[in-house]
């Protein structure tokens, strides 16, 4: 709230730190339009973890939009103004929809790509857009009554116009960032496996990032063209991709406040130094070399983490784990699985290239059950695991859980119907709290995509997101963030954020990998315990733990089931002994 | 012959992407330096054979210092991928300036060396010269070197090795860095080899690398990303319909690429002949 107030005071009294000429007016104008399109920008970068280097087309599309509404149509400016904004929106739209299929630097080429499609459009089009020559012979701007502010005629009440209405557009991009949706959007972004495993829907995740960046890139491209009174076709061009994207970066990706400091600091270095410099690129190229080599966090976000390492450091860690399993698992509403087995393989198989990672196996897992797979390496367990979660489609077979066909479900969708995993290795989101990793787990179980309302006051999820932290004996810790824990409270909480989803079927892949005789000890007690409440199969290496805690045992070998059965029954086969245990 | 430029540099761009998956924003630039080198050549030697040595030979060097003093600083890091993409987009704004204040706004000519001016057949309404064949003829020359470079050598097994698996090449207690660092240049140096063949038919201007960067990544992804033969044939593909939309209908040309992209893209995610997986992070 203080916050608020500052920025509030700051904009209200920008005009009176400097001379009083309009053309300073017009500058710090500048500089908001352009804070606003890079706060736009870094809703992808800096929160959902999409960079994007295509922004020139919504900005530009908007720009025009808004440029044509006035200038043809004389439509009024807050009308043409929220068409440009929604503009921005549907090219969003139609980008992100055809780049989502790639990640990362790919998807980056892509939309870099994608948006000069958007600028041949316009260098086409020129009866509409001028084409080279830009968009002209715009009226007058009047805000339609009550206001009725003549917006050209004085630079002040520009302004502040333009400054209230990006104040208002950065209040409510907070908002929808501090939402269950923008909360979602940061697990993508620290990490989407994991994301994808707590039933997110990764993809659509980022396609919302894309609407609400396209949105507000719109926004700023209309007040662009309020503030230049004219629609360039630099707008569009995909240079202008690259000057948010150093804006962004210069402020600090992932901040309120970095989006507006960093255009401040280019638009001052465009100035100023074309002033005196002819080659003034030299620097802006250089200086943003600098800053992702030695400054990565950005002018505020290097402020903001000097001034965290000013707070004091979190409590001592707690000594023991005492997880409390009853506790732990919550039942879904059962929807009558018949007696049949909840989880049932036919013929699955996957091959990788003329491998055949796993070769027609059967299974068969009945509710309640604890069931160990054992295999030596290259069995093909990690494989049938991620067939199993929907990671990876199978090649031939079919696998049914609570009698449904989920052979073809993305991972999102198996998590959903109630199936949890962990990992090998460890695969949780390093960049969150402990406490945030939970509950964004608990909170797929209630809403996914809702953009309003703070995500910290849905009470049901941070109860449930509290309760199994308290069981693991991880409470003391829900303020560090996951990559600090040690290895043996990280495959914990790995294990609470999978229980989190509240899973019929929960799949531990080896969960005592690297843990010391002791742990290996408590751990396998706690999967015991825990099997009491909830069905699981193990992929196990430590055949103490597999022979004393399973029900049944299914044997891999080669992709192929080589045994199934009892722990004594499997001691006792000779196939086993002679493949697996080599004696 | 457009196509057999861009094979060249959009090569370049494909392998240090296999490699390092750093998508080089840069190797743009590489072509540029190369065509003033090549132009500098001329100017001081007057000999166009040994500005085809000399470009690749310093920007290739170049390339080295880029990877060493800029590059390694970012490997390992978190997001090394996106940091690539910011570093060399900074070498983007500001060689071309650099160059602007050494060289002066103006492009520069480059004159057809006599040798190669001739015409020699008419083909159709157009006037095939001796330096178009020689372009062809270079690259055909070219190609194969590349493709035994990258298939029969030691280095080139590394660096086959390195795109699908760069860790475990490292656990086998190969130098990687080095291997980086030489592939890098090498992508270097074939930005500025075909820099220099480019010369004589464009002016040599700073500006010149911007647009083929985002030419070559359309090959890219029309071919398939880290693969050979995907660049030679999406090479010859956008260069022949850039070629042929532009005598047809001018200004189409930029826009039928794009097209052909998103259609790729469609129907094809990983490219005419990219592996699976290897493309998607």
């Amino acid at each position: 709230m203080k916050g608020i107030l500052l920025v509030v005071l700051l904009l209200a009294t920008a005009p009176l730190y400097a001379d009083y000429t309009p053309f300073y007016l017009g500058l710090l104008t500048e500089v908001l339009v352009f804070g606003l399109f890079a706060l736009a920008f870094d809703v992808m970068l800096g929160h959902a973890g999409v960079m994007s280097l295509g922004h020139s087309a919504f900005l530009g599309v908007a720009a025009y939009t808004t440029g044509l509404l006035l200038a043809r149509l004389r439509a009024p400016v807050e009308v043409s103004l929220l068409a440009g904004a929604l503009a921005g929106l549907v090219t969003a739209l139609a980008v992100g929809g055809l780049v989502l299929r790639k990640r990362g630097v790919y998807l980056a080429m892509l939309t870099l790509a994608m948006s000069q499609v958007f600028y041949y459009a316009a260098l086409m089009w020129t009866p509409v857009t001028g084409g080279t020559d830009g968009l002209g012979n715009l009226p007058v701007l009047y805000l339609s009554e009550p206001l009725g502010w003549r917006l050209s005629k004085r630079p002040m009440t520009r302004y502040y116009v333009i400054a209230g209405i990006i104040l208002v557009a950065m209040l409510v991009i907070r908002h929808v960032l501090a939402s269950p949706l923008g909360r979602v959007m940061r697990a993508v972004k620290a990490n989407e496996t994991r994301a994808a495993a707590c039933g997110y829907h990764t993809r659509r995740v980022k396609l919302a990032a894309f609407a609400i960046s396209g949105l507000f890139s719109g926004l700023a491209g209309g007040l662009l063209t309020l503030v230049l009174e004219f629609v360039p076709i630099e707008n569009i061009h995909w240079p202008m991709s690259g000057t948010v994207l150093i804006m962004a970066l210069f402020g600090g990706t992932g901040t309120l406040l970095g989006p507006f400091v960093g255009a401040g600091v280019f638009i001052w270095m465009r100035d100023f130094l074309s002033k005196h410099l002819e080659y003034w690129e030299v620097f802006v190229g250089g200086a943003f070399v600098l800053i992702v080599l030695f400054l990565p966090d950005g002018i505020v976000g290097s402020i903001n983490r000097l001034l965290a390492r000013r707070r004091p450091a979190p409590a001592p860690p707690a000594d023991v784990l005492v997880p409390d399993p009853g506790r732990l698992v919550r039942a879904r509403p059962s929807d009558g699985d018949g007696g049949g087995p909840l989880l049932e393989s036919r013929g699955l198989a996957k091959d990788f290239g003329g491998l055949a990672a796993v070769n027609g196996v059967d299974f068969q897992v009945r509710r309640g059950e604890l069931r160990s797979v054992i295999g030596p390496n290259g069995a093909g367990k990690t494989t049938f695991f991620n067939l199993l979660t929907g990671v990876l489609p199978p090649t031939r077979g079919q696998i049914l859980f609570k009698g449904h066909d989920i052979t073809r479900l993305p991972a999102h969708a198996v998590s959903r119907l109630g199936v949890a995993r962990s990992y090998q290795v460890t695969n949780i989101f390093g960049d969150l709290t402990v406490f945030e990793n939970v509950r964004i787990a608990a909170q797929s179980r209630v809403t996914h995509y809702r953009c309003w309302g703070n995500a910290d006051r849905l009470t049901a999820v941070n109860q449930r997101a509290e309760e199994i932290l308290t069981s693991l004996g991880l409470g003391e810790k829900r303020h560090v963030r996951g990559a600090e824990l040690s290895h043996g409270e990280q495959r914990y909480l790995e294990i609470g954020i999978a229980l989190a989803t509240d899973p019929d079927f929960l799949l531990l892949d080896e969960p005592t990998a690297g843990m010391s005789p002791e742990e290996t000890q408590r751990t396998a007690a706690f999967v015991r315990k825990l099997a009491g409440h909830v069905t699981i199969v193990l992929v196990e290496h430590d055949m103490e733990v597999v022979m004393g805690i399973s029900d049944r045992i299914t044997v891999l070998n080669y992709g192929e089931v080589l045994a199934e059965g009892t722990p004594a029954e499997i001691r006792d086969n000779a196939d086993v002994r002679r493949v697996y245990l080599r004696d | 012959m457009n196509g057999c430029i861009l094979i060249l540099v959009a090569l370049g761009l494909s392998i240090v992407f296999g490699l390092m998956g750093i998508i080089n924003f840069a190797h743009g630039i590489f072509y540029m330096l190369g065509a003033y080198a090549g132009w500098l050549t001329v100017h001081l030697t007057g000999s166009f054979w040994l500005a085809l040595l000399v470009a690749p030979v310093t920007v290739g060097a170049l390339g080295v210092l880029v990877e060493r003093g800029v590059l390694t600083r970012i490997y390992g890091t978190k997001n090394a991928g996106f940091a690539g993409v910011l570093v060399t987009y900074g070498l983007a704004i500001m060689i071309p300036d650099l160059v602007r204040m050494t060289f002066g706004r103006p492009g520069k000519p480059f004159a057809v060396p006599a040798e190669l001016s001739a015409s020699l057949f008419k083909l159709g309404p157009t006037d095939v010269n001796a330096y178009r064949v020689f372009i062809v003829g270079v690259t055909a020359v070219l190609l194969p070197l590349l493709w035994l470079l990258l298939n029969k050598t030691n280095l080139g097994l590394v660096i086959r090795a390195g795109t699908s698996d760069n860790g475990m090449v490292q656990l086998l207690g190969i130098n990687v860095a080095r291997t980086w660092t030489a592939t890098y240049a090498l992508g270097a140096a074939l930005a500025a080899f075909a820099g220099v063949i480019t010369a004589p038919l464009v002016a040599v201007a700073p500006e010149m690398g911007g647009l083929i960067l985002i030419e070559c990544f359309i090959v890219t992804v029309v071919g398939g990303m880290g693969s050979f033969l995907g660049a030679v044939v999406g090479g010859l593909l956008i260069g022949e319909a850039l070629a042929l939309t532009g005598m047809l209908y001018d200004v189409l040309a930029d826009v039928v690429i794009y097209l052909a992209m998103g259609a790729v893209l469609l129907l094809r995610p990983r490219g005419l002949f990219g592996q699976e997986g290897m493309s998607e992070e």
